[in-house]
């Protein structure tokens, strides 16, 4: 259907169908690689005549990913040569190539990635899951992208969704879902030794070695150490945004039997640094300050899944994980640890409907340490979630099918949230498809929403008083939510050319807004008190477009192009006295366009350009800029790899995206980064 | 609980269960056949014992199903020698190139480097002659049947037997 470059858009079925999370598809690959390998063959089918392999019955464990070509929901999938080409060496580096997500790095090692709109660094709307395991922080409402490093050589893919996926994966599916899935122990045989280092002190290395065990299993085990300096920037404050990060991890598949599948990873990771923050600092009188503060975190997890797959391709799929981490920010720390189980059952039932039905349960346990500017409350909270779901999809006729299903959760704060969807695909040929989509999904509230209590800014009222703005959680809390309709259209135009082409309407209600309260004089203190608290009393339209194609000019070169239009408006009740709300919108460009480029010269060379154009945020006045990063790679015989790349040669540096919670931000440079891999 | 989960899947299924041979047991046996139902262009082997190269590109649903089928086997003097290519360079190695249905993504930009170049080329999408591949699988429930695109094989200078022409489909000339 679609071709190399940048995924093409072909839809993956595991998406909108039959999977809980994007692992169950990788598993679904492992399973068509797995069955075969260990099965003895029962007599010998060299002996076979072509009549008689004709006449032979088989059990069909494959997936048929064409079929994914035909997914309702505006998918976009990061291929391995994708990563490679890209020269990135950070996930949200590398998002930034996919049509519809916004990826601005705030400082060098602070990202605020989203989904059509709503930019943050604690970006609250978008589930990003790694095998199948949640990292969207409980407590901080977001992803912490410094913390989720990995070797990006042992990635298998990203599937980036746009748009609501809450039917099959849950509360904060709610603009889209980015799973990221790494390759099973089987593909990664054999050691790897990779150096890499830049401008702005960047290094990286990677120690990682691989081989089966026995007859059944295959494992990986890793190093990785990286260092990424601080900013350069001399016209803000003091840039404090290095990171160093030091993890290690395994993973290890196992072929029970041609039909069970047994997965055991973990990981533990440690990354120390700091960032500049601009907040109060609590003296007589108290001041606004400028200042480095460390940050970092350490973290850990175990993931064991097992699948077991019907001879009539049937599966049923058993994760389980723990992960345990700490986090360090503001002066203040939290440690959370989350146990985590999913259950699901794949189906056909009478060759018309493909049913998928799941259970989940989570609970998580979370501590904070807070200071004077920065607490929760409670500081010890416990939390359980749990679930079910369940999807058919139905075959119309030949041409026409449609899915239905809906997700029911059950969480602490709100209690039973139903998240239902629709989508009907109509593919007349193997050429061109087109789909539309209704959904409704939620925002869950967390720790913050209920708990949070920090002192926000500092104002001098003269005469030696001075007023502090406390922001306040709101134990009433309620769910964001948003009703979504989308259309798209995917075509393979020609032999060369294929495309992809969503639209997307957006009705958000109720999202949180900081409602002022009345100031009062807090005589202990002998400051004016003006409080803000948490309320539910914005709501949104957004519409917008994503386009993408592939086009392979000829044998050696490819290019990939593609926009997003996005255009939101917001509105208050009339009883919100919340203005700085009106700033989100302003928080993500409305236009944006990329443009990758990919030459092969000769045998053993390769020529890649990423060029990029985000417009200007109107929060924070961020002028839009054009980033154009270039890779040049070689290939030296069977077993090393060099390259360089060049980032954003075409201004020394740019901003990407304002001040955002105390964080100060720093403007990106132009770098070089050169790698060697050598493979044994 | 999870157990009844199990059970009630297990009950499910067993009705569909009956001996056969796995997808990719039976896809690995015509892949071996071929080598007996084609003919490669004269200098494709340098010496008559030179091994027959049935390549993998990229992910390799066989398992080690296919070096354990080929292994010992010859057909001619040749014997086999099974690769697993992470894309089409070195592919002048090889005799039979076989794509499988998770490089989907690529097939095409595969298939182009190696077109006319005297390689078998097989694979498992739907569109694989299409996109200008010379022999596809494709699942008739639990059969498999293979198809054949007569003109890219001609382009290729391989000579298909009539044998194997005569249980395969031949692929329509797309308009």
């Amino acid at each position: 259907m679609s071709e190399s470059l940048a995924g093409g858009g072909a839809g993956r079925r595991s998406v909108t169908l039959r999977v809980r999370v994007g692992v169950t598809l990788a598993l679904s690959l492992e399973l068509t690689m797995g069955s075969a390998a260990q099965t003895p063959p029962p007599r010998d089918l060299t002996q076979f005549t072509l009549e008689d392999l004709m006449n032979v019955q088989v059990i069909s464990v494959s997936k048929k990913e064409q079929k994914l070509a035909k997914t309702g929901a505006a998918i976009f999938v990061i291929t391995q040569e994708d990563i490679r080409r890209s020269g990135a060496t950070s996930i949200p580096d590398l998002l930034r190539m996919v049509p519809g997500v916004d990826v601005a790095r705030v400082d060098h090692s602070t990202w605020a990635v989203s989904i059509r709109g709503f930019n943050d660094v604690y970006a609250n709307k978008v589930l990003v899951l790694i095998d199948g395991r949640s990292v969207y922080h409980p407590v901080f409402s977001g992803v912490i992208w410094y913390a989720q490093e990995m070797p990006l050589e042992n990635i298998e893919r990203i599937e980036v969704i746009r748009g609501p996926g809450g039917t099959v994966w849950g509360a904060n599916a709610m603009n889209g879902v980015i799973n990221i899935i790494t390759k099973s122990a089987k593909d990664t045989p054999g050691g790897l030794i990779r150096a890499g280092g830049g401008s702005n002190s960047q290094a990286d290395g990677l120690a990682q070695y691989g081989h089966n065990i026995g007859q059944t299993g295959n494992y990986r085990v890793y190093g990785r150490y990286a260092n990424l300096g601080k900013s350069d920037t001399a016209i803000f404050a003091p840039p404090g945004d290095s990171k160093r990060t030091w993890e290690g991890g395994f993973r290890s598949d196992w072929s029970l039997t041609p039909r069970d599948l047994l997965t055991v990873q973990g990981e533990v990771r440690l990354v120390n640094g700091g960032q500049t923050i601009t907040g109060v600092v609590l003296q007589v009188p108290p001041v606004t300050a400028t200042f480095v503060q460390a940050e970092g975190d350490d973290d850990g997890n175990l993931l064991a899944r097992w699948t077991h797959t019907y001879s009539n391709g049937s599966d049923i799929s058993l994760q389980a994980y723990y992960d345990q981490s700490h986090v360090f920010a503001f002066g203040a720390n939290n440690w959370a640890s989350i146990g985590n189980i999913d259950f699901q059952h794949h189906l056909r039932i009478a060759g018309r409907n493909d049913l998928v039905w799941g259970l989940s349960y989570r609970a998580g346990a979370n501590r904070f340490s807070g200071n004077s500017l920065v607490t929760l409350h409670p500081l010890e909270r416990t939390d359980s979630l749990y679930g079910a779901f369940v999807q058919d999809e139905i075959t119309l006729t030949q041409t026409l099918s449609l899915t239905l299903g809906s997700k029911f959760e059950h969480n602490d704060y709100t209690g039973f949230e139903i998240e239902p969807s629709a989508q009907l695909v109509w593919a007349p040929n193997g050429r061109h498809t087109v789909w539309a989509s209704a959904a409704k999904a939620i925002r869950q509230p967390s720790n913050i929403d209920s708990g949070l209590e920090t002192i926000s800014a500092v104002q001098p009222l003269g005469q030696g008083l001075y007023g502090l703005v406390t922001v306040s959680g709101n134990p009433n809390t309620k769910v964001e939510q948003l009703r979504d309709y989308e259309t798209g259209y995917r075509a393979q135009i020609s032999r060369r050319i294929s495309l992809d082409v969503t639209g997307f309407l957006s009705f958000y209600k109720n999202l949180q807004t900081s409602e002022p309260q009345a100031p009062y004089f807090n005589p202990t203190g002998g400051y004016l008190a003006i409080p803000l608290i948490f309320d539910y009393k914005a709501h949104a339209v957004s519409y917008g477009a994503e386009a993408f194609a592939n086009w392979n000019v000829t044998d050696r070169w490819k290019i990939g192009p593609g926009l997003s239009m996005l255009n939101m408006s917001l509105t208050r009740d009339a009883s919100s006295g919340d203005s700085t709300i009106e700033q989100t919108p302003g928080r993500a460009p409305r236009r944006s366009y990329q443009g990758r480029s990919f030459i092969n010269l000769g045998r053993s060379f390769e020529w890649d350009q990423t060029l990029g154009y985000t417009g200007p945020l109107a929060a924070g006045n961020i002028p839009g800029y054009v980033r154009l990063d270039t890779r040049f790679g070689w290939r030296w015989g069977e077993f090393c790899d060099f390259s360089v790349t060049g980032q954003n040669l075409l201004a020394p540096r740019h901003a990407e995206f304002p001040d955002i919670h105390f964080v100060d931000h720093m403007q990106d440079q132009r770098s070089v980064f050169g790698k060697i891999t050598w493979r044994f | 609980m999870l157990s009844l989960f199990l059970l009630l899947g297990t009950a499910l299924q067993l009705s569909a269960q009956a001996p056969a041979f796995d997808e990719y047991q039976v896809k690995a046996a015509f892949l071996y056949n071929f080598a007996k139902f084609v003919e490669w262009p004269p200098g494709t082997f340098a010496n008559s014992t030179d091994p027959i190269g049935i390549c993998i590109v990229g992910q390799n649903p066989f398992g080690s199903v296919l070096e354990n089928m080929v292994q010992g086997k010859k057909v001619g003097d040749h014997t086999f020698a099974v690769r697993r290519l992470p894309d089409t360079e070195q592919a002048s190695q090889c005799q039979i190139l076989f794509i499988g249905a998770a490089e989907w993504k690529r097939t095409r930009v595969l298939l182009d480097a190696v077109k006319s170049t005297g390689v078998l080329t097989v694979g498992e999408s739907d569109d694989f002659t299409v996109l200008g591949g010379i022999i596809s699988f494709r699942l008739d429930g639990p059969r498999v049947r293979i198809k054949v695109d007569l003109q890219t094989a001609e382009h290729a200078r391989l000579r298909i037997s009539s044998k194997l022409l005569s249980l395969a489909e031949i692929a329509k000339k797309q308009p």
